[in-house]
């Protein structure tokens, strides 16, 4: 099954894996090749792929992706998603940083708006966090 | 004639001058060089995009969805992209000249008009214009915007677009074509998709939670992948176009550099001549 994982930046994979689980807007969806066709939102949240058939669970890898669309046919995955960071690239310093200067922010917003993108921020690098946590376990084993 | 301690201390300033303009020239170019490349990087997003949203096309009717709907244009968005920084050749006059272009036509049909801005240039000479409403400004976006920087402008847009508020969106930014070529152009991105042709050959997908539903997600994504596109082509052809006018005036400096040693040479040289002239001069009167 061919996966190509495309974002605003660019094409970050482009690969034949075995299996692929997603965070879709409706729980997490695990993909083998022959799945039927199928186009579903992707929420927010850790996409995990498994590269060989007998590759176990702490060889699976991880990336962090955004909002998006996954399209689903047979022999192939296409996933759109705004960002995708893949758990080695993520700095879990950089990114607590960023968790707390964005839940300063929210606890200093005077309006909605504000609270909402403090809230997006704050969504965005608990996932990061959760990738680079899962990665750095993988790689303990 | 002037002096030469006045012609010497010119050529210095002239020189560090040049020093600068030929530090920003390098500066430019090798930013110029990671935007060109980033330019090329979204294409994959894009083509995917308007891939899925032909297939979307095929299945549902897409004319009922709120950023497919086609009404009169009775007022029209514009969202400018121009640089924050200035000294990159015409780049900001050029699409400022668009600008004004497009708000005139649009108030000669009686179009309403509103503006986002994008970088410190576009927001100063908005500033000064009476015929626009300001809906959003947005400065010191990095060269390569993640997403989420790209969500505040892009709410903006799709919310006064669903809500009515305006009819017609389209961008005002420098399309760039190569290293050579950076053309001002206005493109339409909503309502979207007015070029896509519905493909009939995906029959048998599903979609969840629904084709609607996929279909907003798809059609959020592509409006999303043109504005960064606009973005990236911009700034690329900002570097370009400061990178050329930093070259030249670098040549100039070079220029004027050359003819200043030269006339201060000249300078010199007749200095000396007349005060050789003025000794032999001295000499002969004293053996008269």
């Amino acid at each position: 099954m061919h996966l190509q994982l495309i974002t605003l930046q660019g094409v970050s994979v482009d690969t034949d894996i075995y299996e692929l689980m997603a965070p879709t807007a409706a729980g997490d969806i695990a993909v083998f090749p022959g799945h039927e066709p199928l186009v579903t939102l992707a929420a927010p949240g850790a996409l995990a792929v498994r590269y060989e058939k007998g590759d176990k669970d702490d060889e699976l890898e991880y990336f962090a992706v955004s909002g998006g669309v996954i399209e689903i046919a047979p022999t192939a995955v296409r996933v759109l998603v705004d960002e995708a960071d893949r758990g080695d690239e993520i700095t879990e310093a950089e990114v607590k940083a960023a968790l707390d200067r964005a839940q300063k922010m929210k606890g200093e917003a005077k309006n909605q708006v504000e609270i909402e993108k403090a809230t997006q921020l704050i969504d965005r690098a608990q996932v990061r966090l959760r990738v680079a946590e899962l990665h750095h376990r993988r790689r303990h084993h | 004639m002037p002096n030469t301690q006045a012609l010497k201390s010119r050529i210095r300033s002239v020189k560090s001058t040049k020093q600068i303009t030929k530090a920003m020239q390098l500066v430019a170019a090798s930013k110029m060089r990671r935007a060109q490349e980033a330019t090329k990087a979204s294409a994959p997003y894009t083509d995917a995009a308007r891939q899925l949203l032909a297939n979307l096309a095929g299945h549902t009717s897409v004319k009922g969805h709120a950023l497919f709907t086609t009404r009169p244009v009775k007022t029209r968005l514009l969202v400018v992209i121009a640089s924050d920084r200035g000294l990159a050749g015409a780049f900001n006059s050029n699409l400022t000249r668009l600008y004004a272009q497009e708000l005139i036509s649009d108030d000669r049909s009686g179009v309403g008009n509103a503006t986002v801005t994008i970088g410190r240039k576009a927001a100063q000479f908005v500033a000064r214009l009476k015929d626009t409403e300001v809906l959003g400004s947005y400065q010191d976006l990095p060269d390569r915007p993640d997403g989420h920087e790209l969500h505040a402008i892009l709410d903006t847009v799709r919310q006064k677009f669903e809500s009515g508020t305006v009819d017609a969106v389209d961008l005002v930014y420098t399309e760039y074509v190569n290293s050579v070529v950076q053309r001002a152009t206005v493109k339409r991105v909503l309502p979207a998709g007015q070029d896509i042709e519905p493909d009939i050959s995906h029959q048998d997908v599903a979609y969840e939670p629904s084709a609607e539903e996929v279909l907003d997600g798809v059609a959020y994504r592509l409006v999303e992948a043109q504005i960064f596109q606009a973005l990236l082509d911009s700034r690329a052809s900002e570097y370009s176009m400061r990178m050329m006018a930093m070259k030249n005036a670098t040549d100039n400096a070079t220029d004027l550099i050359d003819d200043l040693t030269l006339e201060m040479n000249k300078v010199r040289q007749s200095a000396i001549t007349q005060e050789i002239a003025e000794i032999s001069g001295g000499v002969e009167a004293l053996n008269d």
